[in-house]
Formats: structure tokens, sequence, C-alpha cells
């Protein structure tokens, strides 16, 4: 028997090490889209008001997405995510924009971003692809509408709404949409608070209103889902709708779905109805804050339907994966499935557009579905919404735009990501509109294990304000303030902090 | 049509009707300014000042139709009142009667802003009949029903009812205009915000 390899094959071969060596390095480069020549699709799935908290990926108790559990098992999941705000406005803007709060200055509910963002947005990043976009929330739909001209396909609101009275007023007082039916709202729906600003006729309206949707109503034991007013909804129905309009489009094609569920109000579907009734679940008791109303007596229910809310959200979401599946796009199309702000039933603090940000109103899930990526991955260090644009720029083969504060996430991100990078969370007021700087605010900045929160200008922080420093890896319910103990983090995060501040607000100042 | 409009004229006069129709606009008026200011600052800090002086107008505009809505009903509702009641006595019913279904509308609506329920211990009598949905609307319905026929009954059997009630309205009647006032600048303001 000879040697199947001679001196000289060995040194042939030895020849190719190098090349060894750097395969794989390569192989990731050809890998990344803009090398192919084929780009992926990009599909953005909202959930509005959805928190990490109420995650069991993320550690929750309760099983809330059996099925995102299942799906995630492949896809990367991002443990110490961040929202730009804590509720739609800001916390939209920053998804769209790639930007912090303090700069698209969408601040207070409803204002579109600084006009400088029209043309500088998710949409505008990916001038190749066929661009698509709905939401059901109407604040989040101001943006939709702000950056029209960037986007191929705008879904108006309406057209996956049931039909309602609500309709009519939207119609007549189309330039004032919003508010006009805001205010139908308060007048008209007195079952949802319990009171409304009409005497008489809004029980009548009910009526009419419960026998339109009578049949509906069986599936949906607490109501249909609203956008808060007479604007009912099912997620099915945009589900279906937004599987047999990606089919039908051209590729590649990015899509920016924002569905109003798991927000308030928590109408489940019947299926989840009481899932979590007497599990045995109790969350940890936490004191009541300085911005707090009220105790937490009601927490514990609004917690759990709030819960079964995300089942129905996972249900929908696992659908339209399938859906996708089965039409094979999911193949070559990017899914980033996240929030726009979280949701907190704790220290008195009820749900979102609240003026502390503890964790469960801006930590939100952030899962990414890669094509052909067969094992999960964990990222656990701190992400911003900020990220989202920059990432999926790149991920669709086009160039990151210099004009964003995100930076391409973990594990796409050619350059090696920052050790000790800034997180921030940003709520601001300011007195007037337009131009003026933030005078109220409530801050956040995130390095490493340190969140240190800033709240200033609020009648319950006078003087200097109140500052709060938390390790929120060793205690994640931010129970511990360490801003006494540990003066000289809290003293240099603040100094950061203040500093940012006053570049954002540089230009608004007169 | 013109039967109709002759059937009226029998049974009420220019300024009864007036009287009737500033009527219904007091108690919804009243109530939506009361909510209204509630609401304020919470949709002020949420969005802006423009944004709560735009949501009271729109709901004084609201208020102004249900209003009207209100007083066609009362004015069909007092056309099968006997014929010969005078037109006082009709207008003075139709305000009590009214009267009681607003401020039933309210005293539900205020359980609620003050979160007042049944003591634990009725409504543990209640389920205990093995039909406590029933009983809620059967003692719901004695309730109603007796502040119904209570003020009625002393209606029609209290000689100075319509004077009292005739009195209370004229009273009214100046907030009521004030109303229909804020009504009107309401409305301008809802035009200016769907002009701009």
């Amino acid at each position: 028997m000879t040697n199947p390899i001679n001196r000289r094959d060995f040194l042939k071969l030895a020849s190719l090490l190098p090349l060894g060596v750097a395969a794989p390095r390569l192989l990731k480069t050809f890998d990344d889209p803009s090398m192919q020549g084929q780009p992926k699709n990009v599909l953005v799935i909202v959930f509005d008001a959805w928190s990490a908290y109420n995650v069991p990926l993320y550690g929750y108790e309760r099983n809330t997405t059996p099925n995102i559990n299942r799906l995630a098992k492949q896809a990367i999941r991002y443990h110490n995510h961040y929202a730009g705000s804590d509720y739609t406005t800001p916390g939209t803007a920053t998804l769209l924009t790639g930007v912090l709060p303090w700069t698209h200055r969408a601040l207070l509910g409803n204002e579109e971003a600084d006009e400088y963002y029209t043309t500088r947005n998710l949409f505008s990043a990916l001038p190749d692809h066929y661009r698509i976009a709905y939401t059901h929330n109407k604040w989040a739909n101001t943006f939709l509408r702000q950056f029209h001209r960037e986007i191929d396909e705008y879904i108006p609101l309406d057209k996956l709404m049931l039909e309602s009275y609500d309709k009519i007023i939207q119609q007549v007082f189309r330039n004032d949409e919003d508010l006009s039916s805001v205010s139908w709202t308060r007048n008209m729906r007195v079952n949802d608070e319990g009171y409304a600003y009409s005497l008489l006729l809004s029980h009548l309206y009910e009526d009419l209103q419960a026998k339109k949707i009578k049949d509906l109503l069986k599936l949906f034991p607490r109501g249909l889902p609203t956008t808060g007013s007479d604007n009912g909804f099912i997620v099915e129905q945009a589900v279906d709708y937004v599987a047999e309009r990606l089919r039908a489009i051209p590729q590649p094609f990015a899509g920016y779905f924002h569905f109003l569920p798991p927000h308030y109000p928590y109408h489940t579907s019947k299926e989840f109805t009481d899932a979590f009734l007497n599990d045995g679940y109790e969350p940890i008791e936490k004191p009541v804050d300085i911005f707090g109303t009220g105790g937490n007596k009601n927490y514990p229910l609004k917690r759990r339907i709030y819960d079964e809310y995300i089942l129905y959200c996972d249900k929908e979401f696992e659908r339209l994966y399938n859906l996708l599946e089965t039409s094979g796009l999911l193949e070559n199309t990017v899914i980033v499935l996240t929030s726009d702000h979280g949701e907190s039933f704790e220290r008195g603090l009820n749900a979102h557009n609240i003026d502390a940000l503890y964790q469960p109103v801006i930590r939100i899930p952030l899962m990414i579905f890669d094509p052909g990526r067969t094992q999960g991955m964990d990222v656990y260090q701190s992400t911003s919404a900020t990220d989202i644009l920059p990432t999926l720029a790149h991920l669709a083969g086009a160039s990151s735009p210099d004009w964003t504060e995100g930076t391409v996430l973990p594990p796409f991100s050619p350059m090696p990501q920052i050790p000790d990078r800034n997180i921030h969370v940003v709520r601001g007021y300011r007195i007037k509109n337009g131009h003026d700087p933030i005078t109220i605010g409530s801050l956040i900045q995130i390095r490493e294990n340190y969140k240190l929160h800033y709240y200033y200008g609020y009648e319950q922080t006078p003087g200097v304000g109140v500052v709060r420093l938390f390790d929120v890896k060793s205690d994640p319910e931010e129970m511990n303030d360490l801003a006494k103990i540990k003066r000289e983090t809290a003293a240099e995060l603040l100094d950061d902090l203040k500093r940012k501040l006053r570049e954002a607000d540089e230009p608004y100042r007169k | 049509m013109k039967k109709l409009f002759h059937f009226a004229a029998d049974r009420y006069t220019k300024q009864g009707l007036w009287s009737l129709f500033l009527m219904s606009v007091f108690p919804q008026h009243l109530w939506t300014l009361i909510l209204v200011f509630r609401d304020m600052s919470w949709i002020i800090k949420r969005t802006n000042v423009w944004d709560a002086i735009g949501n009271a107008s729109y709901a004084m505009v609201y208020a102004f139709f249900e209003s009207v809505m209100v007083f066609c009903v009362l004015v069909l509702m007092g056309l099968i009142t006997p014929k010969r009641w005078g037109v006082n006595k009709r207008i003075a019913f139709l305000t009590v009667l009214f009267l009681t279904a607003a401020i039933w509308g309210m005293v539900s609506q205020l359980l609620y802003l003050w979160t007042i329920w049944l003591p634990q211990s009725v409504l543990q009598t209640i389920a205990e009949t093995g039909r406590p949905l029933f009983m809620l609307y059967l003692i719901s319905l004695a309730l109603v029903g007796l502040t119904v026929t209570l003020p009625v009954f002393t209606f029609l059997v209290w000689k100075k009812a319509i004077p009292v009630t005739l009195d209370f309205m004229d009273r009214i009647s100046t907030l009521s205009t004030l109303y229909l006032f804020l009504d009107v600048v309401g409305l301008v303001i809802v035009v200016i915000r769907n002009l701009s």
C-alpha cells in the first residue's frame, strides 16, 4: 500500500492553510446580502405596548408566548433591548428614524417628527425595496403619513378596521381626525371607563354598536380589540391581509406592520380569556413611586388580562410566520419582532405614558429571525430601538445612514461592539410646541450593568431633580437604589447624561 | 305632515318649546363640562392646550346635537300627553321626566367615577338567591320605577308642582343660554381646527 499523500502534495496542501483559516470569515462576507446581489426582504412586526417583562423568554413566570418561544429557538434574542421612550409617539418615531426622542422631537402625543426626518427614515434607508406599511395605531399612523413619500404602499388605517360609527366622525372631521375621534370616544364610549360625556345617548349608542358586532363579540367576550375609540379590529384580518399583500408585491420588499395589541384595552379572544385565572402567579410587591397614582390594588387583574392579550398576539404572530413559510417568503425574509414601548403594572404606575421609566415600560422584546439560521443566539448586551434602522439597512444590503444614532446590532455588525456603550431612553416635555428645549424630562442612561434614572422639572422633583441608580443585572426589579452608595458612578453617568441633553437641546435654545 | 304640525301646535307654544329646549340643554351640558374639565389636565399633559380646548369644543358640539335629539324626543312624548293639559303643565311634566332620567344617567356614571359598589353583604345575599342577575335586574327596576313614579305622582297631585317646576326652569334658562353660547364658541373652534 502506497502513502496517499507524498511530500509534494503535503506542501501543496499546506499552502492552502491560510485560505482555510480565512475561509469562515470570507464565507461570512459572502453571506452578507450586499455581496450576493439579491437583497433580502425585511419585515418589521411591532406589537404595541409589549413589555419584555411579560415574556417568558426574558424570565417571566407566566407562559404568555408559547409559540414565539418555539419559533425563537432559531432567532437572535436580544435580552436587554430598550425602546426610545415610554409611549407610542416618541417610541415609534425612534424606531422609524433611528434617533432618540431628544433628536427627532416627537415628544408630545400625536406630534410628527422633526421635518428633517420626513426624508430620512426607515423607508428612505431602503430605497431599492418595495416599501409597504400599516398600523392600527393612530399616533403611529401620523408617522406613516409623514413619511408617505418614501413608502410605495401606504395602507390606510381604516383599511383593516371594522365598520363603526367612529369612521363617520373621522370622515366628517378628516382634517382633525385624531382629536375629533378622541372626543367622540369620550362622549360615547360609556362602557369602556364606566362614564362618558353623554348622559343618555351613550347608552343607546353602545347598544347599537354591540348589535353591529354581535357575532364577533362571541369570539371576544371582553369586547373587540379597539384603538380605545370605536375602531374595532381583529388581528386575524390584519395578518391575512398582510400575508396576502406580501405574496403579491414585488421583491425585495420592506414591510412595517404595527399591530395595536397588547395595547389597552386588553380584549383578548375567547380562546385565551381567563387562561391565567387562578394560576397562582404573584408579582413582586413594590413601593408606590413618587409618580405613582393610587395603589397597586387592581394591578393583578390588569396584569392578568394583559398577559392573556399577549397570548392572542403570540398566536397571530405564529400564524403570520406560518403563512410566510408556506408561501416560501421566509427563505429570503428577515423578520424583526419588537415593540414601541412596554407596559407597567407596579409602583402605582399604570400602563404606559407615565413619568417614571422602570424596566417594564421601556425594556421591550427584540427577536430577529434571519433566514437560514438554524441555531438561536442570545445577545445580552444592551441595545436600543435606534439600532433597528441601521441593522435593517445593513441586512438589506444598503449602506447605514449617517444620520442615525444607532449601530448595527450584533451579530451582524462588521465592527466590534463598544463594551461600555451608553443606551438612552428619553421622555420629555416642552413648555410650548415646536422649537423649545426639553424643560421637563425623564431620562435614562444605561451603561453596562448600571441604569441611571434622572427626573427633572416635575412638581414631584423640585430643585435639582431626582436621581436613582440601579444595577439591573444583579437587581433587575430595581429595588435597591444605589445612587447614594455608588456616588461616583451616579455622578459620572449623570454628567454624561446632562451633557447629551444639552447637546440635543442646543439647536432649540433661543 | 301638515296635520302633525297642527296637532303639535295645539299642544305647544313657541315660548313653551324654547323653555323645553333650554331644559334639554342644561343637564347634558353641565355633565359634559364637568367631565371635560376633569380631562383637561390629562390632555394638556399628553398633547397640548390647543388640543384640550379642541376636545372641549368637540364635546360642546356633540352635546348640542344630543340636546337637540333629546328635545325632539321630548316634544314627541308631549304629543301623547292628555290634550286637556295646558302648555305649562305639559312642559313642566316633560321637564320632570327628563330631569329624572338625566339624574339617573349621572348617578350611574358617578358610581363608576367614585368607585361605589354594593356592600359585600348585599352582594352575598343576592348571590345566595341562586338567580343573582335576575335579582339585580329586579332591584334595579324597582329602584328606577320608584324614582320615576314618585316625582310623576307628586307632580300630578301636588298643586304647586307646576309653578315650582316653571320657576326652576326659569332660573336654569340663564345657564342654558350660556351653554348655548359656549356651543357656538366650540363650533367656531371646531371649524378653525378643520380648516387649518
